[in-house]
């Protein structure tokens, strides 16, 4: 396996505030790796210094060979990064397929993949086509006509993710996926994201705070509390980490292991 | 539907182009302002109801193309009519990069909107204190150029022949405006105004998307002033007045910001309210106040949208189509049409 993105040593701080003390970590290609901890632990800060949003202030990103540490968030995304939010982000004025078609577009024009005229109107046939694709797969395509802002919350979660698949990401950045939602969305949406995975060939990092759909998904776990790390290995490894039980998972976690 | 827009379309432009065969020369004046003022317009939206910037201080673009027009008509430097509007949109757009790469970097609400205001309130006092541009007093008696095209060459000292010709240049940049609007770069800037966050997470370098918008409208804000120039043959300070900035901005909000005509209409509308008041002394100020708060309080989408709206309805009703899915796909803003 070929590490993908690689975090070293890591430092942010907000103020006076440190939020992230010296935090590492490596994603192999094509695994899904999860980032846990208590609210306050630094995941969602973490998460943001990975895609860009906000610059680390010591240590070094690097991402497929390329150091991304001062990088702005859309170079990194036209290397390969895709995300989405803990509430879901969607253009709310747009209909269903106008969202993939402009996220399409985007990815066409920003890594010059092919040229759009400036005064062609109408979206060519083959982003039509593609959105049409995604919208399916998505199980989006029957409410294509109607407007974001319309949308349940699970559907915008479904419609973000197909935002950010159509930049065909490399890796995908989830911020909480299944944020908000029941216990039978959370079941279909982890599943969702296991078929993608498969079918796109995609790396996954997210943060997550449901136990089962990490549990589902993950194959590497960081557990993070006060801007440190406290474990990171794989299920099995966390799961037996005492400090990990003390901390975070608690009783719960106890009864599992039998 | 599409036949109603077309056959619509085509008699305002028909009304645009005969205004000068049955109207007098007072509303042969204000048609003409009108459509210097509907370039105006339009070039404001493009930020405001397409990228979602609110500049305050538009009328500086606008000024500095009246006065470069102005001033090279009267010297009489022989540029050509056509190179003279080019080189204004030049200019607009050189003053829009070096107040949008210093603005844009860190502001975009109400602080790009005061910084703006300032700064062509600063551009028209400095106006007022050069003794080359008229101080006070302006620019006056700029004449009317002519037009050399190479195989012809029309005199445009006439109200008419400058109508017409103000028509056509009219037509072309809001045509140009209508293009950079509707194609894949004007789909970016509403997807920006809608969300820039999300916007950046698609690959696109918002600060650039945001800083060619700025460019464009002021290139195509000083047009509209080299064509206002000659039009009113006086420039006078008061062109780049924070009162001139605010004319785009109330004529967006009154035909509706978010439609790419709603300006056009609000400039229409306008007009013709300060025409039909006009011998009554503030009573044009008075009904612009009412006609704003109605709208603001009872179609924030502006005039084009209540027509939207009433539309929708309307062929609602004559379908008896319940209140569907297709019932909450509104036309507004839209770029992909179902096939009817």
């Amino acid at each position: 396996m070929t590490t993908l993105l690689n975090v070293d040593n890591v430092y942010k701080s907000y103020g006076s505030l440190p939020v992230l003390k010296g935090i590492s970590l490596t994603v192999e290609e094509k695994e899904t790796f999860a980032i846990i901890g208590p609210n306050g632990a630094g995941k969602t800060t973490l998460f943001r210094v990975m895609t860009g949003e906000v610059l680390s202030e010591r240590g070094r990103i690097t991402y497929a060979d390329h150091d991304v540490t001062g990088m702005s968030a859309h170079d990194r995304v036209q290397l390969g990064m895709g995300r989405t939010f803990q509430v879901a982000r969607v253009f709310p004025e747009f209909s269903v397929e106008e969202n993939i078609i402009v996220a399409i577009e985007a990815r066409l024009r920003s890594r010059s993949e092919s040229s759009l005229p400036w005064y062609r109107t109408r979206p060519r046939s083959s982003v039509r086509e593609e959105a049409g694709a995604l919208l399916q797969d998505l199980d989006l395509w029957s409410k294509k006509a109607t407007e974001a802002k319309f949308l349940s919350h699970g559907d915008k979660k479904r419609l973000e993710l197909g935002i950010a698949l159509a930049g065909k990401p490399q890796i995908l950045m989830l911020d909480e996926p299944t944020a908000g939602m029941s216990p039978s969305d959370r079941i279909a949406t982890t599943e969702l994201i296991i078929r993608l995975r498969a079918a796109n060939a995609m790396t996954v990092v997210m943060t997550e705070h449901d136990m089962d759909v990490i549990f589902g998904l993950a194959n590497r776990i960081l557990v993070m509390n006060q801007g440190e790390m406290i474990a990171i290995g794989t299920i099995d490894e966390v799961r037996a980490n005492p400090i990990v039980r003390e901390v975070y998972l608690g009783k719960e976690m106890y009864g599992a292991d039998g | 539907m599409r036949l109603i827009n077309t056959v619509l379309f085509a008699a305002c432009l028909a009304v645009m182009f005969t205004i000068p065969l049955w109207a007098d020369q007072g509303i042969l004046f204000i048609a003409g302002l009108v459509l210097v003022e509907m370039v105006f317009a339009l070039s404001w939206n493009l930020l405001f109801g397409f990228t979602g910037l609110a500049s305050f201080g538009h009328a500086a673009f606008f000024a500095i193309g009246a006065y470069l027009c102005g001033y090279a008509l009267r010297a009489d430097i022989g540029a050509p009519f056509l190179l003279l509007i080019l080189a204004a949109g030049v200019a607009g757009a050189l003053a829009a990069v070096l107040t949008g790469i210093v603005l844009l970097r860190r502001t975009t609400g109400i602080h790009l909107a005061i910084f703006t205001l300032a700064l062509a309130e600063i551009l028209r006092i400095l106006v007022g204190y050069s003794t080359a541009l008229g101080r006070e007093d302006g620019l006056a008696s700029i004449p009317r150029p002519s037009l050399e095209l190479g195989f012809a060459s029309f005199d445009l000292a006439s109200g008419e022949a400058y109508y017409w010709f103000l028509c056509i240049a009219a037509s072309v940049i809001v045509g140009f405006l209508w293009l950079i609007c509707h194609g894949p770069f004007g789909r970016i800037l509403v997807s920006i105004r809608q969300d820039p966050e999300r916007t950046t997470f698609m690959g696109i370098n918002v600060p650039a998307y945001r800083l060619a918008a700025f460019t464009i409208s002021g290139a195509t804000s000083g047009m509209a002033g080299a064509l206002y120039a000659p039009w009113a043959q006086i420039v006078t300070p008061e062109s780049a007045h924070w009162i001139h900035s605010t004319q785009p901005m109330l004529a967006s909000l009154l035909g509706g910001a978010q439609s790419f005509w709603g300006p056009v209409v609000g400039t229409v509308l306008f007009s013709i309210i300060n025409y039909s008041t006009r011998n009554l002394v503030g009573l044009a100020e008075l009904v612009i106040g009412v006609v704003l708060l109605v709208i603001v309080l009872a179609a924030p989408s502006g005039v084009v949208g209540l027509v939207h709206e009433l539309r929708r309805r309307l062929t609602a009703r004559v379908s008896h189509a319940g209140p569907g899915a297709e019932g909450k796909a509104g036309s507004k803003g839209k770029f992909v049409q179902e096939a009817a």
